[in-house]
């Protein structure tokens, strides 16, 4: 191998001495087509100049943009400790949270208040009676006329009683039996939005700031149907009281009635001996 | 430069084949060519790149920061500035917020323990032990005594007649107003502590009222429109309470009616029979 090597070696020096002129002329072609050297990066005027041009740049971008963000970066710091500390402060709004955490205590007291049984009757009519007006329960309703008969009785049949005294009776009956349905009915509305109160209250102990006021929307809702609830109940009872006061002219027409037909009963007896 | 230096050798190379006649000459012509072309190589500089276009460059760059991303800059810095003015002075003001804290207070101080006095005057006007007891009962806001209320109401107006007393119709109809007398009363008791209750939280959430901020207020006019919910329920219960005791009332003379409009048939019966007698 070694002799090989060698006398490969030889052969290329005699060729190398047989062609100097080609060798030079190889040496030089491949001298001309080797890849540039790189440049050196000290003493080179174009690095330099790079170099200052980048200066300008990183100076100019710390003044104008570094600036300009510092400037955008200090109001953003001053809306963010005013959103902190004066808008949304967590402390306060983590106060605003315990006290519905509390009042909702005090709230299902209420509720359970509502709920007392306050039933008082003793005889069995009017123990049914009772347990059907208290029930706050409006499939209880069906069943009150029946109840409501059983303690004061029905219109008289028309022998018992002149057409204009039934009427004044079922009349009297069918208002104070509207009442009594509408208040199961009041009873029954006033339970559900103690639950629905309950239940928005629970929500805004858990609430954000943000969506606080979208519970607060829905409670002035439900508000606005309390009121109209109230409204229904009050104008029921406006009714009853439009009832008892023809009730009462009622009465005095019939008396002045009566008193014209005895008086002609009078002078007829009269008359007649 | 590599071009020139290759011709400068090749020249070199022509001329040393005719100048040269000896070999050692040409040998040394060919080792100085080729130690030039070497030389050239390694110490020429490289080639000049246009230093014109890397100053228009970094000039164009400047000027992007200097007129694009600084106007930007300022822009955006001006709306936020202006935001935050909106926020101080308009939305959330905070000598506004302070005196709105101080107003909460001053009506606290002004109206709560007024009120508070009013509500709790004593309206007991009874003179005798009975209506004194009932009356006593009827106002204590407790609802953990309604049998001393019954009893009491028991005293105070009597109790039911027995059977052999009054009609089945009478013993009824005064067991029935009775009941929803009594049942009004109880109602009562257990609305009067709900409104303290009531009160009580009115209070909570005036104190809150008086340090809250914009943030943390939502949460109380939320739980405050609930708390309204709350009371209209209350006022429905006594309407509803009302509309029995106004219906039973009714009823009640209602039923006399029907009583007495029988009772008038049959006097008149018995009186035509008398006169038919006679």
């Amino acid at each position: 191998m070694k002799r090989k090597i060698l006398s490969i070696l030889k052969r290329s020096l005699a060729w190398i001495r047989k062609h100097k002129l080609g060798t030079a002329a190889l040496v030089l072609v491949l001298v001309a087509t080797a890849p540039p050297t790189g440049s050196g990066q000290f003493l080179d005027p174009c690095c330099a100049l790079l170099a200052a041009g980048l200066t300008t740049i990183s100076n100019t971008l710390s003044s104008v943009v570094g600036g300009g963000l510092n400037s955008i970066l200090s109001v953003e710091q001053s809306i963010s400790n005013f959103e902190q500390q004066v808008v949304w402060p967590q402390g306060l709004i983590n106060q605003a949270r315990a006290l519905v955490g509390n009042l909702q205590a005090s709230f299902n007291q209420i509720q359970t208040l509502t709920q007392i049984p306050v039933n008082s009757a003793t005889l069995p009519g009017s123990q049914q009676l009772e347990q059907n007006l208290l029930s706050r329960n409006p499939n209880q309703i069906a069943q009150t006329t029946a109840a409501y008969n059983a303690v004061y009785g029905t219109v008289p049949s028309e022998t018992d009683a002149p057409a204009q005294v039934r009427d004044l009776v079922d009349m009297t009956d069918a208002a104070a039996q509207a009442a009594m349905k509408r208040a199961i009915e009041i009873d029954s509305l006033a339970d559900l939005e103690l639950q629905a109160a309950g239940q928005i209250t629970a929500s805004v102990q858990n609430a954000a700031p943000g969506s606080a006021p979208i519970l607060e929307a829905q409670a002035d809702a439900w508000l606005i149907r309390a009121n109209a609830y109230t409204q229904a109940a009050t104008a029921d009872l406006l009714r009853l009281r439009a009832v008892d006061l023809a009730d009462s002219s009622a009465e005095l027409k019939i008396g002045a009635s009566n008193t014209a037909n005895l008086r002609q009963g009078l002078i007829n007896l009269l008359q007649h001996n | 430069m590599h071009l020139t230096v290759f011709v400068a050798c090749v020249v070199l190379l022509f001329l040393s084949k005719g100048l040269a006649a000896n070999v050692g000459s040409r040998r040394r012509l060919v080792a100085a060519a080729v130690a030039v072309v070497l030389i050239a190589t390694v110490a020429a500089p490289p080639p000049a790149q246009a230093q014109g276009s890397l100053i228009a460059a970094v000039q164009a760059v400047l000027n992007v920061i200097n007129g694009v991303i600084q106007t930007a800059l300022h822009a955006i810095s001006d709306v936020r500035a202006a935001g935050r003015n909106l926020y101080q002075s308009v939305a959330w003001p905070v000598e506004l917020i302070a005196q709105a804290r101080t107003q909460v207070l001053e009506m606290m101080n002004r109206y709560r323990n007024l009120m508070a006095s009013i509500l709790s005057i004593n309206l007991k006007s009874a003179t005798l032990p009975a209506p004194q007891a009932l009356e006593s009962l009827m106002r204590d806001h407790r609802i953990n005594n309604f049998s001393s209320l019954a009893r009491a109401f028991g005293n105070a107006y009597r109790p039911i007649p027995a059977s052999a007393d009054a009609s089945p119709e009478d013993r009824a109809m005064a067991d029935m107003d009775d009941a929803l007398a009594l049942d009004n009363l109880k109602t009562l008791k257990a609305t009067d502590s709900a409104t303290d209750l009531e009160l009580q939280a009115a209070d909570s959430m005036e104190n809150a009222a008086s340090q809250a901020a914009p943030g943390s207020a939502p949460f109380l006019t939320a739980v405050a429109t609930a708390s309204s919910i709350r009371s209209q329920a209350l006022s429905q219960k006594m309407l509803a309470a009302e509309l029995r005791q106004e219906a039973a009332k009714m009823a009640h003379g209602n039923e006399l009616r029907k009583r007495g409009a029988t009772f008038t048939l049959q006097l008149r019966g018995v009186l035509i029979n008398l006169l038919q007698h006679n």
